[in-house]
């Protein structure tokens, strides 16, 4: 009896040892499924181009969008931010704060273009990126280790390979945790956090609540967060969650669960189609001058046989101002189309926001829409589409103002000697 | 469902007018400067709600044109365009 005892605890000791074993071997980075690819400052770097020396100095990116708005700084370099300026900043604020600030003017098109190299370099070693902004991307690493020989390492050296270009990373079991991660790495120094959640959370625990502005979600949080003395995530993550989403609802939950070592799933995106026209302008436009210019692109852009008759579910169009930088603005449109008038009276509207004369004009697809039947009809519609766009007019009134927001007149005893009982209004069909 | 809404709704006004001829003076404090038309209104008289009025065409001294009619069966002064 004691003998078969003794036995079974040997065999149970040989099939603990054998898991273990299995375990470590199965997965040197088992948990480890997230990369996170960070460029620190990268819009910054764009606009300042090949003026390298800006980023020594106090300087930040200029305000962009309409003069209305509260203007405020955009990335700053860490000589303004020793200063106390950073993305956001309100920009007489940061001008307080530090006087020789040097303002940038962004190039949203530059950037733009430049992320876009970016994340198909990435694409190009199997990668399914998820862009968050630019400047910082996620992967999954799990599907590329096999692809790379089988370890990390050898996925993330890929990746540095494939970008040519200095960038930190990180790879952590969640999304947050690998850009926690990317934000204490350096270049040629990656941080891996292996294991699960609660290796992820025990990683967090001690880092700072100010890396919560890396999601768009959370940005605002730490700020509070700080003046209610809590400081690092773990402190965050000991909080009751009901008082979390009591003082701070949704993003506060958010929060909570990402200093806690869970995240979303990635969502990566389907790598684009490119197709896009530009115009070099004899010399600066604007008005209608540039409208014409406009009119150019639409039509090349419809013409070009990669279209494959799609229609066009949203745009881009871009353009590089006299005074320096750029300008770009994104344009959906209501409903997929390839009809140049109704393009160009969308994108009309849209140009007349640009902040000063441009000496280049550029319109690129972001997204196409269906398949469209070119094919003019024998009969002449216009009546048909006039109506039909009358009715949606109609529709879209009454769903913000209620039934009676569009009546028409009625004759109902048309030669009544009595005045009001001529005419009634009825909803307008 | 919608109701209809009436057009040219009669509205009540402030009349001062002749006893004898039943021409307006003043219309709402202005002062009548010309009376360009009147006509009689009668109808409905074979159903149960008939109409009796008696229409007048009226420029005031300030230029504006106005239509009232005073109502023969129920009394009062009203205004219509």
């Amino acid at each position: 009896m004691r003998r078969a005892a003794a036995a079974l605890r040997f065999w149970a000791e040989v099939f603990r040892l054998r898991a273990v074993v299995d375990g470590r071997r199965r997965g040197e980075h088992a948990f480890v499924s997230v990369v996170c690819v960070l460029l620190p400052r990268f819009e910054l770097t764009v606009a300042a181009g090949d003026r390298e020396e800006l980023l020594r100095t106090p300087a930040a990116l200029a305000p962009s969008g309409p003069p209305t708005r509260e203007q405020r700084v955009g990335e700053a370099s860490p000589a303004a931010e020793a200063f106390g300026v950073r993305a956001g900043t309100p920009l007489g604020e940061a001008l307080a704060r530090c006087p020789s600030l040097k303002l940038v003017p962004p190039d949203p098109a530059g950037v733009a273009d430049r992320w876009e190299r970016l994340l198909v370099r990435l694409e190009s070693i199997g990668a399914a990126v998820e862009p968050e902004r630019p400047g910082l991307a996620c992967f999954a690493a799990r599907g590329l280790l096999r692809l790379h020989g089988g370890s990390l390492e050898r996925v993330l050296a890929a990746a540095r390979g494939a970008l040519r270009q200095p960038a930190r990373f990180g790879a952590g079991p969640s999304r947050f945790c690998a850009l926690a991660a990317a934000s204490r790495a350096r270049v040629r120094r990656p941080v891996v956090v292996a294991g699960g959640e609660a290796e992820a959370a025990a990683y967090l625990a001690a880092l700072p609540v100010a890396l919560l502005r890396g999601r768009h979600e959370t940005a605002a949080l730490p700020e509070p967060l700080v003046r209610l003395g809590i400081e690092t995530l773990g402190e965050l993550a000991a909080l009751p969650r009901g008082a979390v989403a009591d003082r701070f609802g949704a993003p506060g939950l958010l929060a909570h669960e990402l200093a806690r070592g869970r995240d979303g799933k990635l969502d990566p995106r389907r790598p684009p189609e490119r197709l896009a026209e530009e115009l070099e302008l004899p010399e600066a436009l604007s008005g209608v001058q540039l409208d014409r210019a406009l009119h150019l692109l639409v039509d090349r852009l419809l013409a070009r046989r990669e279209r494959r008759g799609r229609t066009l579910r949203a745009v881009v169009l871009a353009a590089k101002l006299v005074e320096g930088g750029t300008w770009r603005e994104q344009v959906p449109f209501r409903e997929a189309l390839a009809d140049p008038l109704r393009m160009r009276l969308a994108l009309a509207q849209r140009l007349v926001l640009l902040p000063a004369p441009a000496e280049r004009l550029r319109l690129a697809v972001e997204r196409f829409g269906p398949p469209a039947g070119d094919q003019r009809s024998l009969l002449d519609e216009a009546e048909a589409v006039r109506r039909a766009r009358l009715r949606e007019a109609v529709r879209q009134a009454r769903a913000a103002a209620g039934p009676d927001a569009a009546l028409r007149v009625l004759a109902v005893e048309f030669d009544s000697r009595v005045p009001e009982r001529r005419a009634v209004l009825t909803p307008f069909e | 469902m919608s109701r209809a809404h009436r057009l040219a709704q009669p509205r009540r006004a402030r009349v001062d007018a002749d006893l004898a001829d039943g021409r307006p003076h003043m219309v709402d404090g202005r002062e009548v400067d010309a009376v360009r038309e009147s006509w009689l209104v009668e109808d409905r008289w074979w159903n149960g709600s008939p109409v009796r009025r008696r229409y007048w065409e009226l420029v005031t001294t300030c230029g504006r044109n106005v239509v009232v009619f005073h109502d023969l069966r129920g009394g009062g002064w009203f205004a219509q365009r």
